[in-house]
């Protein structure tokens, strides 16, 4: 287990959470776990139901995507800094729709994704600093799928390819 | 012995009876000539040998999509404002052969060694000679000079013609290419009702005029000459106006009226088949069945070809809204930037032999009213 | 008569004035480099030929299969390697590549060129380099990376940000640890991978987000599909870098690879001879212009 030194050293270290009030940043520690992660091990499956998103601190994680007949597609790899999970702050679907396996070992930030929705509930500020957090994401998110969508490097006569 | 009024710039007058022996010099120093002929219900440019296979008395009307040869007009040999033909078929032909490639034991190259024609070209009007100056410029630059043109060219005669009487696509005058020749010839002619005036331009000129039996040019006739050519001004068919080119095309490049050119246009390609200025090639490859026996040409291409702009994934100019847009940016826009000159002589072939009848001067005017507005 | 310009520099192995007119060149070697690409090592048949032929980075030459046609390929060697073989690394989809892709070592092909501009190597040095590629883009930039390579200490930090569509798609493998040991900072990307790829997802943009990029001392040199390039333009530019230090390789459809025959014109450029390699300044104006 993590000590809360630790949690608070590895939180620092993630660059946007520079612009938290101390007060939020301590919500947050207390929302937050650290978990030492090996090559191979799945972090959650497609389908669950679990309620937390992770920062990738050291390590790579890729998510899958399950087709039938092509097997897992992996579909994104999340590496230093990056968020995955982020659909648990903004819950549609109330269920992983991708899997998560550590393809690079390493270290992730977990958070409780229940407590840190109760604290954008409470303090506005926050909810606002976090919700825009999560749009640079999506958007950053959305831009790369949007080119994994146009398939690029496809061969433009093959009728498998690209919309 | 060179008589003494015989120097580069001064004029002489030539009787009618004497142009088959200007035509003569010019055979006996190796010259193939070419010239207007009525012909196909048109003007071609084609062989001539003496003064009457030219188009005594005929007068072509023109207008868009509208060429109608007149016969019987009046007098003059060179009065017929040329069809769709232009000079360039002689120095840029349509179609050369370059090598051929063979596998015997190994593969050898046997490039096209036939020594290239040395042509006389009869008649060649202010915007014309305007065009082949332009095309020089595209040929011949300083990194690279393409070996067919250039050895046509060296080799060239030129007897240019003033055009007293144009046409009704005509604006030369817009382009500040005539209707007075300006230079770059071995003679100029201009044909009064009864006589040539002839102006010498160069050496070779002097040289072939001087077997003719000539008389200096009169006061009376240059006048006659000066007079006719302003009155030539005024007649112009149609009119550019330039001083917004090109940005007004560079700078415009998504403006409604695309759309609009582009449902009348078909692609077809005429206008850059018959523009004289025009260069765009393609290489033809072609082979015996077993791939043992080939040869490669060079052809005449238009950026209206739907395959012109072929990258692997398919043409970067599908549509004929893009390919009309490119050929008019380029010729009245990028094409000055690339050769400090604009692309277009005002020879109006391109209006008249455009099956839908576009008029570029027309089109030039409807997108700086879309501006405008 | 017109007088004839005398000052004609031969920019070319080959014949200044014979048009069209290849060099034949025999196929050393060829090296599957994934699924339908392959690098076939040329060397020129007439010694003096192929001692007296250089090219620069960016560089294409015209390879010649009698009777089929000619197809604009880049180098994608070193062009200080000692054999002095001239790589091109093809992708086989046409006529003319498929032609090529049965052609055995020994073979022959017809080289016209080099042909077009170059990386601009003297102009970014003492930078930051920045190379964002993808797919077949890699090849042009490869002359590029060995020259960086050679003369390391003339530049900055370098980092090659590649991408490919599947793993198997990635080019030149065996060779990102030989560059990462020239401290260059190899970053590969797939679009999309399989469980057995411990690699990365997602495109050579995205990338950029992970740079330290300090605007004033950066170049970019990007080369691939299209859109990858646009994208890749839009995060340079995002990032404050100038235009003028964002260099680009278009592709367009090339016959006589001289400047002379008009198809690969785009605006007032011709790429064969202006480009292929531009500074994203020059086309900025029209590069977003739909079907220009």
């Amino acid at each position: 287990m993590a000590t809360n030194s630790e949690i608070v050293s590895a939180l620092k270290s993630i660059p946007w959470f520079a612009e938290l009030k101390p007060e939020h940043f301590k919500r947050v520690v207390e929302a937050a776990t650290l978990r030492y992660v090996k090559a191979g091990e799945e972090l959650f499956k497609e389908g669950n139901k679990e309620d937390c998103f992770y920062i990738v601190l050291e390590g790579r994680v890729a998510l899958d995507i399950f087709v039938p007949h092509r097997g897992k597609v992996r579909i994104y790899t999340a590496e230093s800094m990056d968020l995955i999970g982020w659909s648990s702050i903004t819950p549609v679907v109330h269920s992983r729709t991708a899997g998560a396996t550590v393809v690079q070992p390493g270290k992730l930030a977990a958070f409780n994704a229940e407590k840190i929705r109760q604290l954008c509930e409470e303090d506005h500020d926050f909810g606002y600093l976090l919700m825009r957090r999560i749009a640079h994401i999506i958007s950053g998110r959305l831009m790369v799928t949007r080119l994994q969508l146009l398939d690029m490097f496809a061969d433009p006569d093959s009728e498998s390819s690209h919309v | 012995m060179f008589n003494k009024i015989l120097n580069i710039n001064s004029s002489v007058t030539l009787p009618r009876s004497e142009f088959d022996t200007l035509l003569a010099s010019l055979h006996e120093l190796g010259y193939l000539t070419v010239g207007p002929r009525a012909q196909d219900e048109s003007i071609v440019y084609a062989k001539i040998e003496k003064l009457d296979d030219l188009p005594l008395g005929y007068t072509s009307e023109q207008g868009p999509a509208s060429f109608r040869l007149m016969a019987g007009r009046h007098n003059r040999y060179f009065d017929a404002i040329p069809g769709a033909q232009s000079w360039k078929q002689f120095l840029f032909p349509p179609r050369t052969h370059i090598f051929s490639a063979d596998k015997l034991e190994r593969w050898t190259i046997q490039p096209n060694q036939k020594q290239q024609p040395r042509y006389a070209l009869i008649g060649v009007r202010a915007c014309e000679l305007a065009s082949i100056e332009i095309q020089d410029r595209a040929f011949l630059r300083t990194d690279f000079r393409d070996p067919i043109y250039r050895a046509r060219r060296e080799q060239l005669f030129i007897l240019a013609v003033n055009c007293l009487h144009p046409a009704g696509t005509c604006f030369c005058v817009s382009m500040e290419t005539g209707p007075k020749v300006r230079g770059g010839y071995d003679l100029c002619l201009t044909e009064l009702d009864d006589v040539f005036m002839i102006e010498i331009g160069s050496e070779l000129g002097r040289d072939v005029l001087s077997r003719c039996q000539y008389e200096p040019a009169s006061g009376f006739v240059q006048s006659a000459v000066e007079k006719g050519l302003e009155r030539a001004v005024g007649e112009m068919g149609r009119a550019l106006q330039l001083d917004d080119l090109p940005s007004l095309l560079t700078d415009n490049l998504e403006l409604k009226h695309w759309d609009t050119v582009a449902k009348r246009c078909l692609s077809c390609g005429n206008c850059t088949q018959v523009c004289p200025t025009c260069f765009c090639w393609d290489v033809s490859d072609h082979t015996d069945l077993l791939a043992q026996k080939t040869s490669r040409e060079r052809v005449w291409d238009s950026c209206f070809n739907p395959q012109y702009s072929y990258v692997f994934g398919g043409a970067t100019r599908p549509n004929i809204r893009s390919r009309y847009r490119q050929w008019l940016t380029h010729k009245l826009g990028a094409w000055k930037e690339q050769y400090d000159t604009f692309g277009c002589t005002g020879c109006g072939r391109c209006i008249t032999w455009c099956p839908e009848g576009i008029d570029l001067t027309e089109e030039i005017a409807a997108l700086r009213e879309e501006i405008k507005t | 008569m017109i007088a004839m310009a005398s000052n004609i520099a031969p920019h070319h192995a080959g014949h200044e004035d014979c048009l069209l007119q290849p060099d034949w060149a025999e196929v050393v070697k060829i090296v599957p480099e994934a699924e339908g690409v392959s690098t076939f090592w040329l060397k020129f048949t007439d010694p003096k030929i192929q001692e007296r032929y250089h090219f620069a980075p960016g560089q294409f030459n015209m390879l010649y299969l009698p009777g089929y046609g000619e197809a604009a390929i880049s180098m994608s060697s070193d062009p200080e390697a000692p054999d002095r073989l001239l790589g091109h690394t093809i992708r086989h989809v046409g006529n003319v590549t498929k032609g090529i892709a049965r052609l055995k070592a020994g073979g022959v092909v017809g080289i016209r060129g080099p042909f077009g501009s170059s990386w601009p190597l003297d102009a970014v040095e003492g930078k930051d380099i920045v190379v964002a590629c993808g797919g077949i883009g890699l090849p042009p930039l490869r002359p590029l990376i060995y020259h960086i390579m050679h003369n390391r200490s003339k530049f900055g930090k370098v980092t090659l940000l590649y991408g490919a569509r599947t793993p198997k798609d990635l080019l030149y493998q065996n060779e990102y640890e030989i560059w990462k040991q020239a401290d260059i900072d190899v970053n590969v990307t797939v679009d999309r991978g399989d469980d057995t790829w411990s690699g990365r997802v997602g495109v050579v943009p995205m990338w950029f987000y992970n740079l330290r990029v300090d605007p004033q001392k950066t170049a970019v040199m990007t080369c691939g599909p299209e859109i990858m390039i646009r994208f890749v333009i839009y995060e340079g530019l995002a990032r404050r870098v100038p235009a003028e230090r964002i260099f680009v390789s278009l592709e367009r459809n090339m016959k006589c690879g001289q400047g002379s025959c008009g198809h690969c014109q785009i605006g007032p450029y011709f790429v064969c001879k202006d480009g292929p390699v531009f500074p994203f300044s020059a086309l900025e104006k029209f590069f977003n212009v739909e079907e220009y």
